[in-house]
């Protein structure tokens, strides 16, 4: 994994992780915020029904006061008491006095319980009626909850009853207004917050007794164990409902009526949803946040990586260049300064005193080249001087020899001579030919006749009496594709790898040539079993002028090295000491390396 | 001072005789604002109507123009276009003779011919004859009642002109008849003397809470009223009449209600009704409590039923009955705010004994009820035709539980045995006997309240208006 990656990872991680924290802290905190700011707003909720409660009490009492301290009413009860029990001009009263102060219920009961009008049930007259003749409180009383017959149903009634002189007797005005949906309407919850009435007044299961404040009959199982429980204690108590699209925390408030009974229960609802929804809109929020900063710290820390290791990078190009040989490579005009920046400038130093080793080394190797040189002209030359030096030095004392004798040995010394000056001549063309090789003239050439060709030369040789035998096998390629090459440069890179065989198998041996083709190239492998190469030999094996023969110009490897590099070819060498050594050669078929043949 | 003050005394008092005689004293002119409910389509009184409403508003505008031979009053049969009338002994062939110089609104002098034209339409099935300035009739089965029928305002004298127009010898003729209104104009030949008004203007369709809308604000002199605005009415010093009670409201259980296994709890809940209270209290005395179907006044022998209802259901018997049979659905008629207030009354007093009923008015289809209250109205006439004229129309909407073989001419024994094997299966239960209630404005004057008769005919001719003419 690059540098790039692996920081470019490292700071999005960072980054991710914190932001992830931060959101999951925001979400957090603002959840248990709201969680609390709603359990306050519901029980502000529940204290305003209280109170909305007590108001619609007060407020029936007021009706109640005004209604009964009215003429007409006055008036009534007067006729009432002045008529005995004839109620029938009557029967109609009671809904002309409750439009009066604007109550759902209000009945004329004579003190001995008898309707003798009814507003809301106005075909209910002559009968009795008992809660209002029982709370005979007078003036003062308050309103309290009751249930009203009503017909087809029994309602929850907030009344209040009044007592009004009528003649020696009292008749009751018992009315008030209905505990329904306006009473539901007139609480005005805010969102999420509704309020339900279940009225405990009806038959169980002649209907659903549970409405809200649109007056829609609600069913609701999951809210009877909780009006069950407060029906059963007359007790405040809450409990969250989970409902299919979320929770919902319910205060249930008992409505008892003048008995005790529970006649209703108020149930006020803060809907889990709404916080739900809220916490998800957080949550959503900070995850997009979380995602934005992800993002810009993705690219952020790529551009930071991307600035941190571009130098980095253009360093170990340029270390990678100068690897490849491209000395003059620089970074230090790049970045200047901090660590980065020290270490171009140590790169380019590094590299500048590569350069300058190198260019050392280049002239030591000249250096020592040339001495090799120098040595090796000194030594070929010193060679064949010697003897003439003495040939020249026997002529000089010769002279005093008779002529006769003297001419004897000026003839021996003129050969001597002239064989000295050949021996000469040869070295200084073996150097002359090393510096005049010819770039190759490739054409079509059969390689293994040209191997043939060439053992042939030597095969007399290998095999002359009184020298020590040297066994040749040639192993070839039976393939009769020629390559391209030039063939008289190939046959003098065959002659050389031969002369150092023999050379190097002076008691003898075996002597092993292999030709192959492997598709677009062509092989050749030349064996002998002499008694190998030291690691210093190898190295310096293809240098010009080394040898390490008696009589060799050092010349005839690094004539083969540079025929082959001229072909695109390699050579190397395998040997292993006392038991031989192995030329190996490649040439390209096509005598032009990766398609590159005119 | 003393004597400036009883000289202003005696003025006061002057004044205040000659207002009282003034009010009681007849004043011709003026147009009488009359306002019913329903739509009268035709006025002749032959032709034949399925709407309830307006059969009996057209009986009574009819009775205005048109007059039969006899008529009916609480003393029995009288004279009317007839002077006198005499039959065979099986009533197979009667002989009528006519009241003379009766002028029709045409102009002509009544004829016996007008007369046997005029039954011939409205009873095909008679053969009728002139003889001797008499119209002679032989029905197709001998009538020993014949007058009593022919005292049907089906039977009510109409001329029939070529013109398509009507002419009768009533008190008024009509003027104009526009979409909604009927105007009637003072007869001035009526043969019983000029009526006091110059014309009745009827408005029709109007709605009864309108009506009484109408009477309040002065806008009209006569509407129809219910028992339930009687004391509103009064209360505002206007006042009213009614005739005795004509219209039957009873109880019809549907046929799946009507099974004899059924018979006790109905008889309950027959019981259970308290007629006496919804007549006094909720119908204001203006109604009588229905022991039998026909009325008291008609048949005499009602009270005999408020006994013998035979056995009914305790409380804890009715508690152990099935839901189903504990829960009943009664229909009302939803334009009818009358019935709809007897029906809640009956609700409130079933359920005192554990009964639920429940009271629907539909507008529209409903699901089948389990019985109707049922509004019939017993005609003017013997009480054996009154009987089979009541199980005729509640039979008509009941489809067959209700029948009852009665022969024309029956006794009165016949017919209280007949109406109590009809009661007896508790399928149809009577209730309350109502009037018909009219409300008048305080122009209207009458010598002894007769504006309405007790047969519930309307006698605007003997009506004046005053203060003059609005």
């Amino acid at each position: 994994m690059r540098l790039r990656t692996r920081l470019f990872l490292l700071v999005g991680g960072v980054v991710a992780v914190a932001v992830t924290l931060v959101t999951w802290s925001i979400s957090t905190t603002a959840r248990r915020s709201f969680e609390t700011l709603d359990l306050q707003r519901t029980d502000a909720l529940v204290l305003q029904c209280r109170r909305e409660l007590a108001t619609q009490q007060e407020d029936v009492k007021r009706r109640l006061d005004r209604l009964a301290s009215t003429d007409l009413v006055l008036r009534t009860a007067h006729e009432i008491g002045r008529r005995g029990t004839d109620y029938a001009p009557f029967v109609n009263e009671a809904a002309s006095l409750a439009a009066l102060q604007g109550l759902d219920f209000l009945d004329l009961v004579a003190d001995d319980g008898t309707i003798i009008s009814s507003a809301h049930w106005p075909a209910r007259f002559g009968y009795r009626q008992s809660w209002a003749t029982n709370r005979r409180d007078g003036a003062s009383g308050e309103a309290f909850l009751q249930a009203i017959d009503l017909p087809g149903e029994t309602a929850i009634g907030l009344v209040a009853v009044r007592g009004v002189p009528s003649g020696a007797r009292t008749i009751y005005i018992a009315g008030g207004r209905r505990l329904d949906q306006e009473f539901l309407k007139s609480l005005q919850l805010p969102p999420g917050i509704r309020a339900l009435l279940y009225r405990n007044v009806e038959a169980e299961g002649s209907r659903q007794p549970l409405i809200d404040a649109s007056g829609q009959r609600l069913q609701a199982a999951e809210l009877q164990p909780l009006i069950a429980r407060v029906k059963q204690t007359g007790q405040e108590h809450a409990e969250t409902v989970q409902w299919p699209d979320g929770p919902e925390t319910v205060h249930a408030i008992p409505l008892a009526g003048a008995g005790g009974g529970v006649l209703g229960v108020l149930l006020v609802a803060s809907s889990g949803r709404e916080l739900a929804a809220l916490m998800s809109r957080i949550r959503w929020s900070g995850i997009g946040l979380g995602f934005l900063g992800v993002v810009i710290g993705s690219a952020l820390s790529y551009v930071v990586s991307a600035r941190v290791t571009r130098p980095v990078e253009e360093i170990a190009d340029a270390a990678r260049q100068v690897a490849a040989g491209d000395w003059s490579v620089r970074v230090g005009g790049m970045h200047g300064s901090g660590e980065i920046g020290e270490l171009a400038q140590v790169f380019d130093g590094m590299a500048a005193q590569l350069v300058e080793q190198r260019e050392r080394l280049v002239q030591a190797e000249r250096v020592a080249a040339w001495r090799e040189l120098a040595r090796r002209l000194a030594h070929e030359l010193k060679n064949p001087l010697f003897p003439l030096r003495l040939t020249v030095d026997n002529l000089r004392r010769a002279r005093t020899l008779p002529p006769q004798e003297f001419e004897e040995i000026l003839d021996e010394s003129l050969s001597t001579l002239t064989t000295g000056f050949a021996n000469l001549n040869t070295v200084v063309g073996g150097f002359s030919e090393f510096a005049k090789m010819p770039a190759p003239a490739f054409a079509k050439v059969a390689p293994n006749e040209v191997v043939e060709r060439v053992v042939a030369l030597f095969r007399a040789q290998m095999q002359a009496p009184g020298c020590p035998p040297i066994a040749v096998t040639l192993e070839l390629d039976p393939s009769p594709e020629p390559i391209r090459a030039d063939g008289e440069q190939l046959g003098r890179v065959v002659q050389n790898l031969l002369l150092n065989a023999i050379d190097a198998m002076p008691q003898g041996g075996q002597l092993r040539v292999r030709t192959e083709r492997n598709g677009v190239s062509f092989r050749l492998d030349v064996t002998d079993t002499g008694k190998g190469l030291t690691e210093q030999e190898r190295q310096r094996l293809f240098t010009p002028y080394y040898t390490t023969k008696q009589h060799g110009t050092g010349l005839g490897l690094a004539i083969v090295q540079s025929v082959v590099t001229d072909h695109f070819g390699k050579v190397w060498v395998d040997s292993v000491q006392g038991k031989g050594t192995t030329f190996h050669i490649e040439l390209p078929t096509g005598a032009q390396p990766n398609g590159a043949n005119a | 001072m003393r004597r400036f003050i009883s000289v202003c005394l005696a003025l006061a008092s002057v004044g205040l005789a000659t207002r009282v005689v003034q009010g009681a004293r007849p004043r011709y002119g003026g147009t009488l604002r009359v306002e019913v409910e329903a739509t009268i389509r035709s006025l002749d009184p032959a032709a034949a109507t399925s709407d309830v409403a307006e059969a009996a508003a057209r009986a009574r505008v009819v009775g205005l123009v048109f007059e039969p031979l006899v008529t009916i009053d609480e003393h029995g049969l009288k004279p009317l276009l007839a002077t006198s009338w005499e039959s065979d002994p099986r009533g197979a062939r009667w002989q009528i003779r006519l009241r003379s110089g009766v002028q029709l609104h045409d102009g002509s002098t009544l004829e016996a011919w007008h007369v046997a034209s005029a039954l011939r339409v409205s009873e095909p099935a008679w053969t009728i004859a002139v003889e001797s300035g008499a119209v002679v009739i032989s029905p197709r089965e001998p009538l020993p009642d014949l007058p009593w029928l022919l005292a049907d305002v089906r039977h009510a004298v109409v001329v029939r002109g070529s013109d398509g127009a009507f002419a009768g010898t009533g008190p008024f003729r009509i003027e104009s008849r526009e979409p909604g209104r009927l105007s009637l104009r003072a007869h001035d030949a009526y043969w019983n003397g000029r009526p006091f008004v110059d014309a009745i203007r009827i408005e029709m369709g109007r709605p009864a809470a309108a009506q009484l809308s109408d009477l309040e604000s002065g806008h009209a002199d006569v509407v129809a009223a219910s028992a339930l605005d009687a004391r509103r009415i009064t209360q505002r010093g206007l006042h009213i009449a009614a005739s005795r009670p004509v219209d039957a409201i009873a109880v019809v259980f549907e046929p799946h209600r009507a099974m004899d296994t059924a018979l006790a709890w109905r008889r309950t809940l027959s019981a259970a009704v308290n007629r006496a209270s919804m007549s006094a209290v909720l119908l204001q005395r203006l109604a009588e409590p229905a022991d039998a179907l026909v009325p008291r006044w008609l048949s005499g022998y009602a009270p005999l039923f408020a006994f013998d209802r035979g056995p009914t259901l305790s409380r804890a018997a009715i508690a152990a009955l099935p839901l189903d049979q504990r829960e009943l659905t009664l229909r009302v008629d939803a334009s009818d705010s009358l019935a709809h207030a007897i029906a809640d009354r009956i609700a409130v007093d079933a359920r005192e004994i554990g009964f639920t009923l429940k009271v629907q008015a539909p507008l529209g289809l409903a699901p089948r009820p389990d019985a109707r209250l049922v509004r019939v109205r017993a005609p003017n006439t013997s009480p054996d035709r009154a009987l089979a004229v009541l199980i005729e129309r509640i039979a008509n909407r009941d489809g067959g539980t209700v029948q009852a073989t009665l022969p024309p001419g029956a006794t009165l024994d016949a017919v209280y045995q007949a109406e109590r094997q009809l009661l007896e299966r508790s399928v149809v239960v009577p209730i309350v006997h109502l009037p018909d209630i009219y409300g008048f404005s305080d122009r209207v004057s009458t010598w002894n309240h007769t504006a309405v008769s007790e047969s519930g005919a309307w006698n605007f001719a003997d009506v004046w208006l005053r203060g003059g003419a609005p």
